[in-house]
């Protein structure tokens, strides 16, 4: 789809639709880059204008107090890669489970339970805090680490997109693996799994930028501070430095960089997987 | 024998689903089932004394003013969706055009999606600070003496989380244009191009008709995921100033875990659900009409 002649005839149009484009992701970026600078910047610095996009006086002063003190982000982020990863771990394995079962196997009742899984999704997570803050006070989990994993291991979008996936596999492929007297668990583990690796790749990068990014459930469901995840102790070291905005910035990039170091790593699995999901799906 | 092989099959699914089905019910269903019940009760943490109390719950939301400031403040939060759909629409019609840079562009617009979260809050509270902040020393510096007070005042705080709304939904919505943009066949455009259409045409009369199917789905999942967020209000504003930045998603989390008012947050959570439902519906009631497949 091109609208050759029209919008960039040439190079010399290219030239300038592709400057006048990043002219405005700039804009786009300009918050990060406003932080990073701000971050290495001296107090008095701060708010100069015109912005001072290169400090004059540049410090790691204010990142070397986010990482070391009596709350330093070491601890948040142990415990947000603890939290992430065997979410991660748990949600893309249980998912491309249940969708095999949803997508290979026929059976009395799927379609029913593929409803409920379905209605679920509508369910804003609004309504669900106070019965599992119940739950886990009862089940005295409230305010530990398990409270933010085990609900971690099951994610409905995950069912769905899997289950999209799998739908899309020949199915000469299992029914040939039948005849040679292959089982579901067989075909699953030895032909399904591994023709889905960049679907499984997809859900695991996208599940762990929402298990990182996820405040609001750390938000009900922690107290203690030692077992804060990232977002929370960001919030937590902002709140109690609210003059101190180099300190405020430095700790908004350490919440930051680490998604933005898994989006250039897994840029091409994480447009696919959205894209597929939204277009597909 | 065929009879034997059914019953295995069915009992596999069951193998296959089960772990999930069991999360699902115990992380899902029955705590929904469970909030509906506490809608009737006026449940407070810690409070031994739980009465069921009818409707009551429900009366009082009819006649609380801050659940119609909240629903207010949410509709106003809605806005950030069509134009970030719009504005998303806008850059990858360029995009995708023959453009040099298109990897880097497209992540650079791409990039705050994936950095949601409270760092992004924070950056953006120092941005709009009102009095030293940089985008109101760049509005002075253009000439603009009264800048808007941003976060800091009731009449502009709902927009201004609207704007870092549409910068954040913006590389998303871009993001699926885009892919559906690949699927606009060329020779469509080339026969209308012959048949002499202007650019603005063919976008017009073509390009956005093939992709409505698109800005549906985007609408539908865009307002539904906005209406479930509060982490972004709850990081800058808390909902103020005033309770100007209320939103409802917020004001059931500050019912439950402020107030302790589990039973009626319990209430206007299911409200939140009857207006997600309530989409949902006209997706399905509406779809035919205006989306051209």
């Amino acid at each position: 789809m091109e609208l050759k002649r029209s919008l960039t005839s040439g190079a010399a149009g290219r030239l300038l639709v592709t400057v006048i484009m990043l002219a405005l992701a700039i804009v786009m970026v300009i918050p990060f880059l406003w932080m990073i600078s701000t971050s290495l910047k001296t107090p008095a610095e701060v708010f100069k204008y015109p912005i001072e996009w290169i400090p004059s006086h540049p410090t790691w002063a204010h990142h070397h107090k986010v990482w070391t003190g009596p709350k330093s982000f070491g601890t948040y982020y142990l415990n947000s890669l603890k939290i992430s990863i065997i979410g991660m771990l748990g949600a893309t394995f249980l998912s491309a489970f249940a969708a095999y079962g949803f997508a290979r196997i026929e059976f009395k009742g799927r379609n029913a339970l593929f409803m409920i899984y379905l209605s679920m999704m509508m369910v804003p997570p609004q309504v669900l805090f106070v019965p599992k803050f119940i739950m886990f006070e009862w089940a005295g989990i409230y305010n530990t680490h398990l409270a933010l994993i085990l609900p971690g291991l099951f994610t409905i979008f995950g069912v769905f997109m899997l289950r999209q996936f799998f739908l899309s596999i020949p199915h000469e492929i299992s029914e040939s693996a039948f005849l040679d007297g292959a089982g579901h668990f067989r075909i699953f583990f030895r032909l399904v799994l591994p023709l889905a690796k960049p679907a499984l790749a997809t859900l695991a990068i996208i599940d762990f930028s929402w298990q990182w990014n996820d405040y609001e459930n750390a938000l009900v469901f922690l107290i203690d501070e030692k077992l804060y995840t990232v977002p929370l102790g960001l919030q937590n070291f902002i709140l109690e430095n609210t003059v101190d905005y180099n300190g405020m910035m430095a700790a908004a990039s350490a919440g930051i960089l680490p998604m933005i170091a898994v989006f250039v790593i897994g840029q091409r699995f994480i447009i696919q997987g959205l894209t597929n999901s939204a277009v597909k799906g | 024998m065929y009879n034997n092989w059914m019953r295995r099959q069915r009992l596999l699914g069951y193998v296959f689903i089960g772990p999930s089905m069991l999360g699902v019910l115990v992380f899902f269903l029955i705590p929904a089932v469970y909030s509906f019940g506490l809608m009737f009760t006026n449940y407070k943490f810690m409070s031994p004394n739980v009465d069921f109390v009818g409707m009551d719950n429900i009366v009082r939301m009819l006649h609380d003013d801050l659940f119609y400031l909240s629903l207010r403040n949410t509709v106003i939060f809605l806005l950030a969706v069509p134009v970030s759909i719009a504005l998303g629409f806008v850059v990858a019609v360029i995009l995708n055009q023959k453009i040099y840079l298109k990897k880097l562009l497209r992540g650079l617009y791409f990039m705050p999606y994936i950095t949601s979260g409270v760092a992004v809050a924070f950056v953006w509270m120092l941005l709009f600070q009102p009095k030293q902040g940089p985008i109101n020393g760049f509005l002075r510096s253009v000439g603009i003496e009264h800048p808007p007070g941003w976060l800091s005042t009731t009449t502009s705080s709902m927009y201004a989380i609207d704007i870092i709304w549409v910068w954040f939904l913006l590389g998303y919505n871009m993001i699926i244009y885009l892919a559906a943009l690949q699927e606009v066949s060329s020779e469509l455009l080339e026969a209308a191009k012959i048949d002499g259409a202007r650019p603005t045409q063919i976008l017009r009369k073509i390009i956005w008709p093939l992709v409505s199917p698109t800005t549906f789905l985007l609408l539908i999942t865009g307002l539904i995921m906005t209406i479930k967020t509060f982490g972004i209000i709850q990081a800058t504003t808390q909902g103020g100033p005033g309770n100007s930045t209320t939103i409802l998603s917020l004001y059931v989390y500050q019912n439950a875990f402020r107030y302790y008012e589990m039973g009626y947050a319990a209430t206007i959570s299911w409200a939140l659900f009857a207006i997600i439902l309530l989409i949902t519906l006209l997706q399905w009631l509406g779809q035919k009409r205006w989306v051209h497949y």
